[in-house]
């Protein structure tokens, strides 16, 4: 037993002479939880909470165009700024000026375009129906096209979404306009109302679920993505620290000696694996704490701990596992401590990308898609969006649970077999 | 009276896998109890590939090595115990402080706490390194450094110590502290396998010796024994009459 407390003794004095590593372990998650949560809710709130701030140029010289700005502003989602004038260029200049980021030119064309358009379709109906219409000829108006502009930075998902729900409204004008128009055309005046109300009360609904178990109360936010993505990161770094201090034990010739003394070698590794487990554990009470007590300081959305408590826990185990069997195997391979901090790094961060905690695999192409599939810090990943944001179960959880198992297998072998060759063992 | 045996070393032979021809070939040696046994050799020899299989870190691809512990031959693992190794390089925790690393190694010898502390203590004094026991390793000076891995390879009192070039880069304030102890322990009745380029540090310390060249025991014996035989005055001139002056890189 004391041959034990000497072993993590050791381990944590060499952790704790390690002011790099501890930095790379401790701070520098705290650090990036604490800003990538903060930048990515300024953009969940520009979308979900914030009106979105549009200016609108009306160029148009009838009423459907002041018609279309009114029911924006109505609609409550957008902020309008109007801009005078009738020079589209200046539009552009005001966008950037004003760093408003979206705006639309409406034409002066506008209206004459849409009634004109309304009132071919209704001849072209009361002709099909067999019924009187005004057959005069009219001069048509091609139908105007409204321009939109955007700040060259607004992502492109962004864009159409708002394009789109500007599309929504537009042809609500329109069908509007087309009622009115046959109407007037049956010569049934003003009682096209209770239509147009029917038409735009009784649309379809979309009703908006999150799906999660119905044991789940969490909702995805960004604290809720980037508590656990940043932490499993962080987990992955301790390489820097275990790598490199494993390099030094072989390279300086303690392992060696350590192989002539009356002590099982196993006992030295674990030393090293039962202290970069707590380590792993720490930063997961570390960063986890600043997302359920420091972010709601900060008007940030608070951390929601999943209700599965034990498979919670298997999932940190099983993740710390992978992080501490990846280091030992970067450690055991590695030539020099420039080797194990460079590859151990870089290889973190490229498993990192692949593996969606700087983007979400979803907006991943398809073959990155499939690629991040051997990413461990995506089955981790993996393992904590099953539990934070689906409320998952242990039946969800094998897949995980299964790669992470094979993964942390593949790295202890490979440490194991790279020690025999190297006489340690 | 004739001496037991330490070790016996029955025609030992090992060629790395990387090496085309073999590194040691068929070396049979006696070393015995309290024997201060100088195995010395130009650069590329094969003493420390010997040393290395003497303590275990990697094995003979031919022949036997026996240990013996008061004439009783002794297992592997009761090897591990007996005896204590002090590699060429710095072998330790350059972060951790002297005390640190003597605890650490001493537990890894076995050793329960209490006749640890009172051995570390005993060998920081001994070895002068009590004022800066408790500084990290890593500011000590060489010779400091290199009192420290002696330490580390003694602290459990081994009945066999196999020392590999211990003082190589050293102060002569430094070098006499180190021999002047490694001298008391033979003579408390501790064997000793030492190797070493210092011809005359060798010559004052050896009682008996083998010269190996290019894997092979080219001389071994009493080093008075040798002298006489081969007619030179000293181990210098002994040891550039049996290997040559060309140069070994």
């Amino acid at each position: 037993m004391f041959k034990v407390y000497a072993s993590v003794k050791k381990e944590l004095l060499l952790l704790i002479n390690d002011k790099v590593g501890l930095a790379l372990m401790f701070l520098m998650p705290l650090l990036l939880v604490f800003i990538i949560t903060i930048i990515q809710d300024s953009v969940y709130k520009v979308v979900n909470e914030n009106k979105i701030p549009l200016l609108v140029m009306n160029s148009d010289k009838g009423e459907l165009g002041k018609k279309l700005t009114d029911v924006l502003t109505s609609s409550g989602l957008f902020e309008i700024d109007g801009v005078a004038g009738a020079d589209a260029g200046i539009l552009k200049e005001e966008l950037l000026a004003r760093g408003k980021m979206i705006a639309l030119h409406i034409p002066p064309t506008f209206s004459a375009g849409l009634e004109s358009n309304a009132g071919d379709v209704s001849r072209i109906l009361m002709k099909d129906l067999g019924l009187e219409y005004d057959s005069t000829s009219v001069e048509t108006v091609n139908i105007p096209a409204i321009t939109f502009y955007s700040d060259p930075v607004l992502q492109e998902n962004y864009t159409y979404s708002v394009m789109g729900v500007i599309q929504s409204y537009l042809s609500v004008i329109e069908n509007s306009l087309m009622i009115d128009n046959m109407y007037a055309e049956m010569d049934l005046g003003d009682k096209s109302g209770i239509l147009k109300e029917r038409m735009i009360d009784n649309r379809v609904k979309i009703n908006k679920v999150v799906a999660t178990n119905n044991k789940s109360m969490a909702v995805p936010n960004s604290t809720q993505h980037n508590v656990p993505a940043w932490t499993i990161f962080a987990m992955f770094f301790m390489v820097v620290s275990l790598g490199s201090n494993i390099v030094k034990e072989r390279v300086n010739g303690s392992f060696l000696r350590l192989k002539t003394m009356p002590s099982s070698f196993m006992l030295v590794m674990f030393g090293k694996m039962s202290v970069y487990l707590a380590v792993a554990v720490l930063q997961v009470i570390l960063t986890f704490s600043m997302g359920i007590w420091i972010l709601p300081l900060l008007g940030l959305p608070r951390l929601t701990l999943p209700g599965n408590l034990p498979a919670f826990v298997s999932v940190i185990f099983m993740s710390s596992m992978a992080a501490v069997s990846y280091a030992l195997m970067i450690g055991s391979i590695a030539r020099t401590q420039e080797q194990a901090n460079g590859f151990g790094a870089v290889s973190i961060i490229i498993f990192g990308a692949i593996g969606g905690i700087l983007v979400p695999t979803f907006v991943m192409p398809s073959y990155m898609q499939l690629v991040s599939n051997f990413s461990p810090l995506h089955w981790c990943l993996e393992g904590f969006y099953i539990l934070f944001l689906k409320g998952g179960s242990w039946t969800e959880l094998w897949g995980v649970f299964v790669f992470l198992g094979i993964f942390i297998l593949i790295c202890q072998l490979c440490t194991y077999f790279k020690l025999r060759i190297e006489k340690i063992l | 009276m004739i001496q037991p045996p330490a070790i016996e070393i029955q025609q030992v032979s090992h060629k790395y896998k990387s090496a085309s021809e073999n590194t040691l070939t068929d070396i049979s040696l006696d070393i015995f109890e309290s024997d201060v046994f100088g195995l010395l050799g130009p650069n590329g020899a094969g003493k420390t590939t010997l040393i290395s299989i003497l303590c275990g870190i990697i094995p003979h691809s031919f022949g036997g090595v026996n240990f013996y512990d008061r004439g009783k031959e002794v297992s592997d693992t009761e090897r591990r115990s007996l005896i204590g190794f002090v590699p060429q390089e710095y072998a330790f925790y350059h972060e951790l402080t002297a005390r640190q690393n003597l605890d650490y190694f001493g537990a890894m010898y076995n050793l329960k706490k209490t006749d640890l502390v009172e051995r570390r203590e005993e060998l920081l004094e001994v070895l002068g390194l009590t004022k800066a026991a408790d500084k990290a390793v890593g500011t000590f000076s060489g010779g400091m450094k290199r009192r420290v891995n002696l330490a580390i390879g003694i602290i459990h009192k081994p009945g066999i110590l196999f020392l590999d070039e211990p003082t190589v880069g050293v102060d002569v304030q430094s070098k006499n502290a180190i021999i002047r102890y490694l001298q008391q322990l033979n003579q408390a009745g501790t064997t000793i396998v030492y190797t070493s380029h210092h011809m005359s540090e060798a010559e004052e310390f050896c009682n008996r010796i083998a010269l190996i060249d290019h894997g092979k025991v080219i001389a071994h014996g009493g080093l008075t024994e040798l002298k006489t035989e081969n007619k030179v005055g000293d181990l210098q001139s002994l040891f550039i009459k049996l290997t040559g002056e060309a140069y070994r890189d």
